[in-house]
């Protein structure tokens, strides 16, 4: 008998009024697979990983997780599930510490193991000077590190990842996946990570894209750039008259706001025969081979935007506030 | 490297470690960050004294009707005696109803969501929040009675036990109160408006400065006050809050003496009945 998958998510609906968030989304991630949901902004990312881990319930459908239904269990089904969350969710008012050892306890670990867990994880995510330190004083790369180890003080198997890079500069990100990579070589685990960053998922097992609340693909990174992949030619051209004539010749342009022009490419042969003719009228050109942007471009007809993320902006402007109501 | 023990995998232990760890969890929780804050703690000390000290010694003179010049009827309490209490309820008021932004402080910044996937149950969660705003008020109630003996009141030992219990009854009973109003309010600011316009309301009304019958023997009360303003006294729960700690601390009832813990015992159940539904919606 074959385990059964880590994750089934069967036909989940949600609507929020008479927006359509998920429309019948079904899928499985198997065990230890590290599972990349990719989508712009409001595509149902976080909707859908609000669902996995019980927090919202979906209007239609099931999710169960290691064969649970944990929309009838959510509770114990809580117990395998890490998640790290899009929006900050430590309390900085506590220490690295208090808020591992928090958590910890409010997941049912025993003591010994809680205390040996919690040093394990913050060595992992290299935090150990910064154990007693208020978590307001740490930086949001820190933050984030610090989620990632609380989510794994407790038995997980599963662990979600909303955005776990997003707002956080190149290098902390780097860090962010060296941390994953190394978790999952230390454990058995199950990753579902949500993003926007398309270079992050090229080192996933599998990439789910989803736009418009539907799941438009969903494979290996390279299977995915092998059938929907196309080699992109990014044009600037020298004039509009130029921009015009590149737009009549080739149907299926895309035009950007700073004027590039994204000419979808059936080979090298095409590219030479755009170079001949427009050669000495463009100002820029850039072959780009077959990758999962655009992958993305082909699927959902546009490009990943990396969009300021309201939300979460305005609620770190207001922590930095304080006020006499905030305690 | 140490051991580490195998723990047996039996699933009452492994619940009942989940619910108590919990709950002492969150507890601990709100306990520390009421200790870590200073602004409160200041609140909790200025407040009594301001009452006690000042109101209490200040209006003194007059509980008495010794001002007109003739004694129209003998009360066995001085001023500062009477309001003694209803100032502990004022205290724990404050501070239970304040612990409630915890809350909303919770919602706002994500920690929430932190607690509700985790596997303890809402009820959990939501009695640990209680219990924990519930202890710091019933410092803070303490603080005030610390100032005892200024008021001259005399406690046996088994007056302040009784008294503390009474006082952690309201305490709880007023800090899910704070759950509830805190469920239907999504800023700071607006909950601090809003806890003013309940407590300050609740506490005038609870006969906490003026007694329903200044002879306090119960004869003359309409004479006196006018009748919406008896009826404000007598309707608000904080009343009996207020008659019952009296009752421990002063050995005073304007009513039945089982009123007081009874209706406190009411307000825990509701209060806490109502956070409940609240919470499970959240």
């Amino acid at each position: 008998m074959t385990p059964d998958p880590a994750i089934q998510v069967g036909a989940v609906s949600k609507r929020y009024g008479r927006t359509v968030a998920l429309n019948d989304i079904s899928f499985d991630v198997k065990r230890q697979e590290l599972f990349a949901l990719l989508g712009p902004n409001g595509a149902g990312k976080t909707t859908l990983l609000h669902i996995l881990c019980t927090i919202l319930q979906p209007d239609s459908g099931t999710v169960r997780i290691g064969g649970l239904d944990v929309i009838a269990h959510p509770t114990r089904g809580r117990r395998d599930v890490g998640v790290v969350f899009q929006e900050p969710s430590l309390d900085d008012r506590l220490t690295v510490y208090e808020n591992l050892n928090f958590h910890g306890l409010v997941y049912g670990v025993p003591r010994r193991l809680r205390w040996q867990r919690i040093d394990e994880m913050i060595e992992l995510v290299e935090l150990t000077e910064w154990r007693e330190k208020l978590v307001r004083t740490l930086s949001s790369g820190m933050k984030r590190r610090v989620e990632i180890a609380r989510a794994l003080i407790h038995d997980s198997r599963i662990l979600f990842l909303d955005e776990p890079t997003v707002g956080l500069d190149a290098q902390s990100r780097e860090r962010i996946w060296q941390y994953v990579g190394r978790l999952r070589s230390q454990r058995e685990l199950t990753v579902v990570v949500t993003t926007h960053y398309i270079e992050e998922v090229e080192a996933c097992d599998r990439v789910c894209v989803i736009d418009r609340g539907e799941i438009l693909a969903m494979d290996t990174p390279a299977a995915l750039k092998a059938a929907h992949g196309q080699q992109l030619l990014r044009v600037v051209p020298r004039e509009d008259a130029t921009a015009a004539e590149i737009i009549a010749a080739y149907p299926d342009t895309t035009v950007r706001r700073d004027a590039e022009i994204i000419v979808k490419s059936s080979g090298d042969a095409l590219a030479e025969a755009f170079l001949s003719r427009y050669g000495s009228r463009i100002r820029r050109l850039s072959v780009e081979e077959p990758s999962l942007e655009s992958v993305f471009l082909a699927l959902t007809g546009r490009e990943i935007r990396d969009q300021a993320a309201g939300a979460r902006e305005r609620t770190l402007a207001f922590g930095r506030q304080g006020g006499e109501h905030t305690r | 490297m140490k051991n580490v023990a195998i723990v047996p995998d039996d699933r009452l232990g492994r619940a009942i470690r989940l619910q108590v760890g919990g709950l002492y969890a969150i507890w601990f929780r709100e306990v520390k960050r009421a200790v870590r804050d200073r602004g409160q703690l200041l609140g909790g000390v200025s407040r009594p004294l301001l009452w006690v000290l000042v109101m209490g010694i200040g209006l003194n003179p007059y509980f008495r009707g010794e001002i007109y010049g003739e004694v129209r009827f003998v009360v066995p309490y001085t001023y500062l005696q009477f309001i003694f209490p209803a100032v502990i309820a004022l205290n724990i008021m404050y501070t239970s109803v304040q612990s409630a932004v915890s809350v909303i402080w919770d919602r706002q910044f994500g920690f929430l969501r932190e607690v509700l996937v985790s596997p303890l149950p809402r009820a959990t969660i939501l009695l640990g929040k209680v219990l924990g705003g519930a202890t710091v008020a019933l410092f803070h109630g303490c603080l005030v009675l610390m100032l005892a003996q200024f008021a001259d009141l005399s406690l046996s030992l088994g007056d302040i036990a009784w008294g503390l219990l009474l006082m952690a009854l309201l305490a709880f009973g007023l800090t899910s109160l704070g759950i509830v109003i805190a469920g239907h309010i999504r800023s700071f600011e607006g909950f601090g408006v809003f806890s003013n316009a309940v407590i300050l309301p609740l506490y005038f009304t609870s006969s906490s400065v003026f007694p329903l019958d200044p002879s306090l023997t119960g004869a003359q009360t309409s004479v006196i006050y006018p009748e919406w303003l008896v009826f404000l006294v007598r309707i608000n729960p904080m009343t009996y809050a207020v008659d019952a700690l009296r009752g421990a601390f002063i050995h005073f009832h304007q009513f039945e003496p089982w009123m007081g813990p009874a209706v406190l015992v009411g307000m825990v159940v509701v209060f806490f009945a109502l956070a409940l539904r609240g919470f499970s919606k959240a």
